[in-house]
């Protein structure tokens, strides 16, 4: 009994010993970036969502998928009008408790603004311009929180496309294009040609980058983004058209100035570094006053008062959320020129300072002209 | 006593039933409303009841104008893409449509609406039935495509602000029917909306 009770374990020993182990398959990548990162989209929490989605919606219009872009961009960003309400995220990110990044991502104002530039750039794709112009405006919008009077509505390149296809639409468009020529800062602004029918968007190098600041983390500050790019040419055509830089993102984001959630973090960042100095007050000379036998009693009060202030100080999250859309670019550029019907091979080279083409970043783009509506194409140099 | 906790506890379920209101975001996940009715993600923008508001009283106002009331026969409308000049991106179509199918309804066949948007789709198939390619060439009569006695059509302008203490914007919707043979502005109706709000705290 006892050999067959000890065959039998054996058995079953030998038996689970070959059990091969559950290796899952290794997971498939694809090579299309938009697959991929559809896939972060549906593995990112919910809060970050929209982040995730502006990102990958900027990569397929840079990939030319447009009808990608456009399902995206809808996805994350509110509609123009909508009104950005108080949540349950909202709620808890205004609690002493949770950080900022617990409420859903909408971005900073030059995040939001350049989500509707990047979605009237899809409208005016699909021949809609006055859509487009509806866009830019709403991204001009976003603007108008800046702190300072001078900061407000000032992206240069949103208000000459606003008079420029007003002016294409055989509307006035000579009121936006002197506000965009008043922010310009002595960058000079061609005229508008009403009969332009190629449309380049224009980008160069890396954006801002949002990290915290302050004391315990509850300030907002920018690393700024970089580009060595200072003027962008377009040939095409026998035509040769040297587009200079509208704006700076880095500057953007850096003018906004001190946000209404500011308050509240700094609230949160007073209780914490209070708790802090009660928890460093109270914590060593407790400890001191526990050792001798006469001060017992007020050392263990201390100490008390001191555990507490440290359990409040390192339970507070006054940290400013850095959630970053990080594919922007630093610089925006813009040309527009009038090409014949039929398909152009353009050629944008991406100058310095001194003027010299960086030969690295050289683009070939292939521009499809057509009869009844512009053509649109955005190049990026990264 | 057990009388009396059953219907404690019966009147606090009624009464927390009886607060749960429909049209709160803390209610149902979804909540059917009518198309004129403001719902609780109400914004800035233009919305469902704007459409129906002024579809509607443009409608009323076009019934109501001197040459539709006393046309002689069915005057021809065409309708024409809406001119958006505002900040919002729209469906330009959705207006004139809404419009349509009101002037439609409440016309009493008064009023002929062509579809000029299929143009090209209707161009081939008379074609196709002039060169015999299918039935019904033989009951056309050279172009018999409908010209307009009279033209709608509108623009949308806004004037719109934001700052610190929220965004307000005001937009003004007009429609026009025009005589394309002389460009007389035969009738025009106007209707606008202002609206405010603000973001929460955290977002601003």
């Amino acid at each position: 009994m006892k050999f067959a009770t000890a065959s039998l374990l054996l058995l079953v020993l030998w038996m689970t010993a070959c059990q091969a182990p559950d290796i899952p398959p290794a997971r498939e990548y694809s090579d299309d970036l938009v697959v991929e990162g559809k896939r972060l989209i549906a593995q990112a929490p919910r809060q970050d969502k929209n982040l995730w989605r502006l990102r990958v919606g900027l990569i397929a219009l840079k990939q030319n998928q447009p009808a990608e872009a456009k399902a995206l961009f809808d996805a994350a960003m509110p509609s123009a009008g909508q009104i950005l309400q108080a949540d349950a995220s909202t709620r808890m990110a205004q609690s002493l408790f949770a950080p900022e990044n617990v409420k859903g991502f909408h971005g900073e104002p030059y995040e939001r603004a350049m989500g509707w530039f990047y979605r009237g750039l899809l409208y005016w794709i699909d021949g809609e311009p006055d859509n487009a112009r509806a866009c830019f405006r709403t991204a001009q919008l976003m603007d108008a929180l800046a702190e300072k009077q001078q900061y407000r509505a000032d992206w240069v390149l949103l208000d000459y496309l606003d008079g420029f296809i007003s002016t294409k639409l055989g509307q006035d468009g000579s009121t936006a294009l002197e506000r965009a020529r008043t922010h310009a800062d002595g960058t000079v602004l061609p005229d508008y040609n009403s009969k332009a029918n190629t449309i380049l968007f224009l980008q160069t190098g890396f954006g801002p980058v949002k990290k915290s600041g302050g004391d315990v983390g509850e300030a907002l500050v920018y690393d700024g983004g970089h580009s060595d790019v200072a003027r962008v040419r377009v040939t095409v055509a026998g035509q040769t058209v040297e587009a200079p830089i509208y704006d700076n993102l880095t500057t953007q984001a850096s003018t906004r100035g001190s946000r209404a959630m500011d308050l509240v973090l700094a609230r949160k960042a007073n209780v914490k570094k209070i708790g802090d100095t009660v928890g460093d007050v109270g914590t060593v000379p407790g400890v001191v006053l526990v050792e001798h036998d006469e001060t017992r009693d007020a050392g263990l009060a201390l100490l008390g008062v001191g555990l507490v202030g440290k359990f409040i100080g390192n339970s507070v999250e006054p940290r400013a959320d850095t959630r970053t859309w990080n594919n922007l670019p630093q610089h925006l550029s813009f040309a527009a020129l009038q090409l014949p019907v039929g398909e152009h091979t353009a050629t944008v080279e991406f100058l310095n300072a001194s003027g010299a083409a960086l030969p690295d970043r050289q683009k070939s783009v292939l521009l499809t002209v057509q009869a009844d509506r512009d053509t649109v194409v955005l190049v990026a140099d990264r | 006593m057990k009388n009396a906790s059953t219907a404690i506890v019966a009147t606090a379920l009624l009464g927390f039933v009886a607060c749960t209101n429909v049209n709160s975001p803390n209610g149902p996940s979804v909540t059917e409303l009518r198309p004129d009715e403001r719902g609780f993600v109400a914004g800035l923008g233009i919305e469902s009841q704007d459409l129906v508001t002024i579809s509607d009283k443009m409608a009323r106002g076009i019934l109501g104008a001197e040459p539709i009331a006393n046309a002689q026969g069915k005057p021809v409308i065409v309708l024409e893409p809406i001119n958006n000049d505002t900040r919002f991106p729209i469906d330009k179509d959705i207006f004139l449509t809404r419009i349509r199918v009101s002037l439609s309804g409440n016309a009493n066949g008064k009023i002929q609406f062509v579809a000029r948007e299929h143009i090209d789709k209707l161009e081939a198939e008379r074609d196709r039935k002039l060169a015999g390619q299918v039935t019904g060439g033989e009951k056309l009569q050279g172009n018999e495509f409908r010209g307009a006695d009279f033209i709608l059509t509108g623009t949308f302008k806004a004037i719109s602000s934001r700052g610190n203490a929220g965004a307000s914007d005001y937009v003004l919707y007009t429609f026009q029917l025009i005589d394309p043979d002389n460009s007389d502005i035969i009738w025009e109706g106007f209707h606008e909306i202002k609206k405010q709000g603000r973001d929460d705290v955290t977002y601003r």
